[in-house]
């Protein structure tokens, strides 16, 4: 089963005229504005679903779809936050039943309407069961990815709805069973020499997080604080799109430019509290500073650069090629600053980018890492071309073994 | 005691090196980039040279192969995060003696300079 660049981008683009049609229903019946914000379609660990809903109290609306495309959708609004949208809808003093009902109510007509403009766009019917009611805390808010017996990575889409003027987002997901979704993308493709086959994909995520997991590796045996890679992906948006998917956070850290089977951008971020945290770690003297400081910068420029070998190197091993990258430049600035400019290079070239994303922490929250891979898009294809599926495990060179000979 | 050129473009590497070294060893210069690490070869001639890779202006590899070319008998360990085997072919063909992947722990570093420096 193979999907293209073209296909991908018609299905982001139709999710993301879907989440907006959701947005405009509930802009008509409530008078609040939003707007989607981006939306991304990713391949990842099943296990790993709705990360990004940590620590959220949450309440929403599901449902099951079936038809021309098979899974299930979900609507999610921070729970303090749909009150808000119960009193447009209901006026003060509505009871908690009618607030529920209301929520129900209004996240039956978003959700329908997204789902409808699937049908229509695939020429298809898609028949969907009531709503039902949902509330939790964090990712557990979301249905059980469809089950697969034969692989453990989903397709997920995701969208990040904006209530224009206030700090507040909503999100829609959709959960597509694996096959059906694969199929209709094999069906709405374009030329054929864009086409990745799935299976490579999902073999790449799977050495993207042995990457992860050698550059958690490498910060444990340098700072001695036991970390862990928690989240690898593979994410597809529009190139546009990819800085809003950084917040504005201050970061400190380290960006490369590799030259190789891909080429690209490679990130190291962390936030100011755990760079300082990590640096400090690193030295052989003890700082105790509260503030960053050029020695911190010297320490995380390494650290970024040990990081970024253990990340990439994989890739090269596996693909018997060399990923050549520059020497680390250290970044300090919000998150959409550092990534603008790189997204702007990129998108000199391609309208839509795979953007590789892991998480790194530890237990007892010392710090936390992201890692992002910008590739270019058409390169990453051909490295995926090039991609021996009986060779995926074979991120480690021996030194020994090539010293020795 | 061995004399040891440190070449690394991190100011960091350099001090971390120069600790685990400077106990058994004299370190004879620390450089940033491939063209000094040749310009203080030349002038030093150290019995070892401990090459990055990945650096500013020349790259290790580049150095290493200008350095073994004229100097044969010259010890060069490439100490560096890259950990791929076609850079490790490489670095074979230019000529290294011993390659260690960062991060390493002390005894990896003095072991690896044994092998190549004996004692």
């Amino acid at each position: 089963m193979k999907v293209d660049v073209q296909s991908l981008g018609t299905f982001n683009q139709l999710a993301h005229e879907g989440a907006q049609a959701a947005t405009d229903a509930m802009a008509q019946m409530t008078g609040i504005d939003t707007h989607v914000n981006v939306t991304r379609i990713t391949l990842m660990e099943r296990a790993q679903l709705g990360e990004q809903l940590a620590g959220m109290s949450l309440v929403g609306i599901q449902f099951n779809f079936e038809g021309g495309l098979t899974g299930e959708t979900v609507l999610v609004f921070e729970r303090e936050k749909s009150a808000a949208i119960a009193e447009a809808l209901l006026g003060e003093g509505a009871s908690e039943e009618m607030a529920q009902s209301s929520i129900e109510e209004i996240g039956n007509i978003m959700m329908s309407g997204f789902i409808d403009g699937w049908a229509e766009f695939l020429e298809t019917s898609i028949e969907h069961d009531p709503p039902t009611y949902v509330e939790g805390e964090g990712e557990a808010i979301l249905p059980e990815p469809p089950t697969d017996t034969e692989r453990n990575q989903v397709f997920v889409f995701r969208s990040e709805i904006q209530w224009d003027g206030e700090d507040v987002s909503f999100y829609i997901y959709m959960l597509p069973e694996y096959e059906p979704l694969t199929a209709l993308m094999a069906e709405h493709s374009g030329a054929s020499e864009d086409a990745i086959p799935v299976e490579k994909l999902a073999a790449f995520n799977e050495m993207t997080r042995e990457g992860a997991r050698q550059a958690a590796g490498n910060v444990e045996m340098m700072t001695g604080i036991e970390t862990e890679a928690e989240i690898s992906q593979i994410s597809f948006a529009p190139i546009e799109d990819i800085p809003k998917q950084f917040s504005d956070e201050v970061y400190v850290g380290t960006v490369v430019e590799f030259v190789g089977a891909p080429s690209g951008f490679l990130l190291v971020l962390f936030d100011e509290q755990s760079a300082i945290t990590v640096a400090e770690a690193l030295m052989p003297v003890e700082m105790d500073s509260e503030e960053l400081t050029d020695q911190h910068k010297a320490a995380i420029e390494e650290l970024g650069n040990i990081m970024t070998s253990g990340f990439v190197d994989g890739w090269a091993n596996v693909l018997q090629q060399s990923v050549e990258h520059t020497p680390p430049r250290v970044v300090h600035d919000m998150g959409r600053a550092v990534i603008d400019p790189l997204a702007a290079q990129l998108g000199q070239f391609q309208q839509h980018a795979f953007l590789i994303d892991s998480k790194m922490m530890t237990e007892e929250l010392e710090f936390a890492c992201e890692i992002t891979a910008l590739p270019n898009e058409q390169e990453l294809r051909e490295a995926l071309e090039q991609l021996d599926l009986d060779r995926t495990t074979e991120t480690q060179a021996d030194v020994e073994d090539i010293f020795g000979a | 005691m061995a004399d040891v050129l440190i070449a690394d473009d991190s100011e960091f590497m350099r001090n971390l090196l120069r600790e685990i070294l400077e106990e058994d060893h004299n370190i004879v210069g620390e450089v940033e980039n491939g063209v000094e690490a040749v310009e203080v070869f030349k002038e030093q001639q150290p019995d070892l040279v401990m090459m990055d890779i990945v650096m500013p202006i020349r790259d290790g590899i580049e150095a290493t192969n200008e350095i073994k070319t004229e100097h044969p008998e010259a010890n060069v360990i490439m100490c560096t995060s890259v950990g791929q085997e076609e850079k490790m072919k490489e670095a074979v063909k230019a000529g290294a003696d011993g390659y260690i992947t960062k991060p390493f722990q002390k005894p990896s570093v003095i072991e690896a300079i044994q092998d190549v420096v004996p004692t």
